[in-house]
């Protein structure tokens, strides 16, 4: 280990060196207890003008109306971040899956640590960036518009290192006896990865799914340049249609000086927070703690 | 085809994504970066030249009049809102980290921890939307005047205190977004250290707080290193919460931590369309340059990251 | 464990439902895509529902996204509208032959301030002031160059805001082109005119996103000015702003309203091209406000579809009508003025290429 090589203490007896001692202590840990209580405060008063600002602003025509204007509902809006996120997972969760099979299961050569690499990285490429990408390849030279697909495509290629690299370390978990045991019972690759690990697996490889769900709702910029907006529900047209979705109205409407505007912007907000919180606690909740786990939500 | 290769072809893709990324904005911005040159980076003045006038050929490529485009602005932008969050973003996310490993009682840890760390998991934008319509008024109208009257005296404090859209605003903001990075994996790494470490100091009469400073923190440097340089390609990257918040400077520096500035990723939310305005293109391609050039910082600042993360990572397996 | 995943696939089932509210489209719908002016956007508000409820096959989302949006995307074909105050330029217009520069009606543009104490009094600014303004040449509110404007006004020695557009703005392109067309050697000289131009670098000016965004920069900071589409006029005087009159060629000081917006259109309708691309600003007359200027719709004479052309043809005609769009409660409603005749004519005949 590392801390091997860490000075020891230096450690004295006299009475002056205890006090000292208890005063650097006392100090110490107030300053980590202050430290704490910044970011605790800061999520509180976070969460605080969420809730009670978007609280205010709910109301029935909220979810049972489209937006008209500065005013109506945001009922496109909840339907098209539904479509977009879930568009997102069905593209991002099999392919992540597949690759996080491949790099756990068969890690073999001198593709996989590459892989693997290029997958952390990619999570730290801005998600803008991936956005123009989208933008200039699929929307414009593609001819998809502003749509469900493109924008779907942006953020499954933004959900895509996390899924794989979750449902990696949670194959990397099944403990190895049970595979040895069904390859000595003759069962192929196919069998044993999807009929044994998988399963086994599968609380961990969800905590990576319901990461990329929360990420995805809670994503604009990669989308401000895919899929736009639409003040009307989707008419089910894969691409050549825009789409509404909650992040959208937060950024646009909290600018434009009317309160009808802003009261639609809150409550965005809060539909948002509170479904990537739940998704959070959710995740948080199926995950098995154990140590080398990477806590996922620390993207 | 078998199972293995169909999984190691799918895997390929993802690996292959970024390598396309690169490539794909590599090329499309080949005429902005042969047009720009190096002065891209050294000059601010961002100018998409006269909309309005007949386009002229210079250096081989079709432009506006009077267009040029450097983006010492944004850069100095991004990586000033960056400093201040990392500066003050450690010391806070270490605090805490300790704070949870060490002070609380292992039944609250895990959800208190959860508590402060979900301040990751909020949208970007939902900060926008904080910072702007809550922290803002604040800072402008409060904080900064205040901070202004008696810390002027030090360099970059004083000054006007400006509207309260800026540098400081941006990174106290990008602070609480990074911070819980670092006191994640901070406080793994306190959990995971080994016991007998701990119980050593304590047999030689250390107090649990110089235990914790002097053998288990220096435990976990590396990772702390990576940690940050990973929370520091976080901030580079952040694009909803600095656009509502920054003031969008344009083509000046700040001159003192109120200043509006603008960022690399937040410029190309804004510019994006007027960039689509110019009949050459150069606008958009030069957009793409600025992309290109925050793509690269971001994979090199990460893969850093992940080398020093990997080595900690083996090094943990082999502990555990 | 088993108990925890079914609660997530209730979560996801309930996710779900909500969901499934999908209508499947109906046999000659047209969903048009209208991007662009924020100075426009506010009157496509109330045109919407308006329409649409007379016209429930059609649905348009309006969107307030700025006239650099309007024109690139409607040349891009991602807007089947694009809403812009700018015209095309030669340039975009060699590329895009294809495309119409319609206007519907007539707007102007305030120059707003929120000077603490003088926002009830209309402060007299002119071109060659704002120009020194934007580039930071005046610095102060009490600058001797705004002072002799305003003789025996107490003016406070503050540093001046300059707020200027972030995003492509055809109400930057009208702004600009009053400073470049009334300071030609200066403004005209040096950053010129555009929906984006580069704003001389002034260290503590701001930029705003779009009209709402303009409106709420100039409340929010004290000491600042910015230029806003009229259709705002409400909410700035509900906000209390400040007002400015403009110097117009003639010399005078002119409040923005529909007698000297209609003075000024009167002076220059005569010169409308066929394609009516046309600069309204600066123009002549003693009662001319300087600066008004045509709201255009962009849009591409080839359409995909006959339906498409038809329902836009329809729109169009609609918007112009003072029995439809341009009604006086709908221009009183933005403090626009509607098209003279000559020019509804011109635009006639530029809806009837749409097919």
């Amino acid at each position: 280990m590392g801390t091997a090589a860490a000075p020891l203490p230096r450690i004295r007896a006299a009475s002056h060196h205890r006090l000292r001692r208890t005063i650097l202590d006392f100090l110490g840990w107030g300053m980590s207890a202050i430290a704490f209580l910044l970011l605790g405060g800061a999520m509180v008063w976070i969460l605080a003008v969420v809730v009670m600002r978007g609280y205010h602003a709910l109301s029935l025509t909220v979810i049972t109306h489209v937006t008209e204007g500065y005013g109506g509902g945001l009922l496109n809006a909840i339907e098209g971040t539904l479509i977009l996120a879930f568009g997102g997972l069905i593209l991002s969760a099999p392919l992540g899956l597949a690759a996080g099979i491949y790099l756990a299961e068969f890690d073999r050569g001198r593709l996989a640590p590459v892989i693997r690499f290029l997958a952390d990285v990619l999570v730290g490429v801005p998600s803008i960036v991936i956005g123009y990408f989208c933008y200039v390849t699929l929307v414009e030279r593609l001819g998809w518009k502003f749509s469900v697909a493109a924008g779907s495509v942006a953020l499954a290629i933004i959900s895509l290192p996390y899924i794989c690299r979750t449902s990696e370390m949670a194959l990397r978990q099944v403990p190895r006896a049970l595979r040895e045991g069904a390859y000595a019972l003759g069962a192929r690759d196919s069998r044993v990865v999807l009929g044994i690990c998988v399963p086994t697996a599968l609380p961990g490889i969800l905590t990576g799914v319901l990461l990329a769900l929360a990420i995805s709702v809670g994503e604009t910029a990669p989308l401000i340049y895919t899929a736009d907006w639409s003040n009307y529900l989707w008419t089910g047209h894969l691409t050549k249609e825009p789409i509404g979705y909650l992040t959208y109205a937060i950024w646009a409407f909290i600018t434009e000086p009317f309160a009808s505007a802003h009261a639609l912007a809150y409550a965005a907000a809060f539909f948002v927070t509170l479904f990537v919180l739940l998704i959070s606690i959710a995740s948080r909740m199926v995950l098995v703690e154990r140590p080398g786990w990477r806590r996922p939500w620390t993207r | 085809m078998n199972f293995r290769r169909l999984t190691a072809l799918l895997a390929s893709i993802l690996g292959g994504i970024l390598v396309v990324i690169v490539t794909f904005l590599a090329v499309y911005a080949w005429p902005a970066v042969r047009f720009n040159r190096l002065h891209f980076l050294t000059q601010n003045n961002w100018n998409l030249g006269n909309l309005y006038a007949d386009p002229i050929m210079v250096r081989g490529q079709q432009v506006l009049p009077a267009a040029h485009y450097g983006i010492l602005f944004l850069i100095a932008g991004t990586l000033l809102s960056t400093l201040v969050a990392i500066v003050l973003a450690v010391p806070i996310g270490v605090g805490a980290a300790v704070f949870l490993a060490e002070a609380l009682p292992p039944v609250m840890r895990a959800w208190v921890s959860l508590f402060v760390e979900l301040l990751a998991a909020i949208p970007s934008v939902v900060y926008g939307l904080w910072g702007y319509a809550v922290v803002i008024p604040f800072l402008g109208h409060h904080l900064f005047p205040w901070m202004v009257e008696h810390f002027g005296f030090i360099p970059f404090f004083g000054g006007h205190a400006g509207s309260g859209y800026g540098l400081l605003t941006c990174g106290l903001v990008l602070t609480l977004m990074i911070v819980p990075l670092i006191t994640a994996t901070v406080r793994d790494a306190l959990v995971t250290q080994p016991a007998a470490l701990r119980e050593g100091a304590v047999a030689l009469g250390a107090s649990r707080f110089e235990t914790l400073w002097s053998v288990l923190l220096p435990g976990v440097r590396r990772v702390l290193t990576g940690a940050s340089i990973l929370a520091t390609g976080r901030a580079l990257g952040e694009t909803m919460a600095v656009l509502m918040i920054s003031g969008n400077a344009l083509n000046y520096l700040p001159n003192n931590i109120y200043s509006p500035i603008s960022t690399m990723a937040s410029f190309i939310v804004s510019q994006l369309d007027s960039a689509l305005e110019d009949p050459t293109g150069m606008a958009v391609r030069s957009l793409a340059e600025v992309a290109l050039v925050l793509c690269l910082i971001s994979i090199a600042v990460n893969g850093i990251a992940r080398v020093l993360l990997l080595y900690q990572d083996r090094q943990l397996t082999r502990a555990v | 464990m088993k108990i925890r995943l079914s609660t997530l696939a209730a979560i996801i089932g309930v996710a779900c439902i909500i969901a499934a509210p999908v209508r499947l489209p109906a046999a000659g719908d047209v969903n048009l895509l209208e991007t662009g002016s924020s100075l426009l956007y506010p009157l496509f508000n109330l045109w919407v529902p308006v329409y649409t409820r007379a016209h429930p096959n059609v649905k348009i989302t309006p969107a307030s996204t700025g006239s650099g949006t309007g024109i690139s995307q409607s040349v891009a074909g991602l807007a089947q509208i694009g809403a812009s105050d700018a015209y095309m330029s030669n340039a975009l217009m060699k590329q895009h032959p294809d495309m119409l520069n319609i206007p519907l009606c007539i707007s102007m543009q305030m120059v707003n301030y929120n000077l603490p104490g003088l926002n009830r009094i209309h402060l007299k600014l002119s071109g060659p002031v704002l120009s020194g303004i934007y580039q930071g040449k005046i610095r102060y509110w009490d600058d001797p160059a705004i002072r002799d404007l305003n003789s025996g006004l107490k003016l406070p020695h503050h540093v001046i805001i300059p707020i200027h557009r972030t995003d492509g703005s055809g109400d930057t392109f009208i702004f600009t082109q009053y400073l470049s067309f009334s300071d030609p050697n200066g403004w005209g000289n040096s950053v010129s005119y555009g929906t984006t131009v580069s704003w001389p670098p002034i260290s503590g000016g701001l930029g705003a996103e779009g009209n709402p965004g303009m409106v709420t920069a100039t409340q929010d900071n004290p000491y600042s000015v910015a230029y806003i589409g009229t259709s705002f006029e409400d909410q700035t005087d509900r906000l209390g702003l400040g007002l400015a009159e403009l110097k117009n060629r003639a010399g005078g000081f002119l409040l923005p309203s529909a007698a000297t917006a209609e003075a000024a259109a009167a002076q220059m309708i005569a010169r409308t091209p066929k394609d009516e691309r046309l600069s309204l600003i600066f123009s002549p007359g003693a009662d001319s406000y300087p600066i008004i200027n045509y709201e255009y719709a962009l849009v591409k004479s080839d359409q995909p579809s006959s339906e498409m052309a038809a329902a836009l043809r329809e729109f169009f005609t609609w918007a112009m009508s003072s029995r439809g769009g341009s009604a006086p409660h709908f221009m009183r409603a933005v403090h626009f003025v509607p098209l003279p005749a000559p020019v509804v004519k011109l635009s006639a005949a530029q809806i009837a290429e749409i097919h």
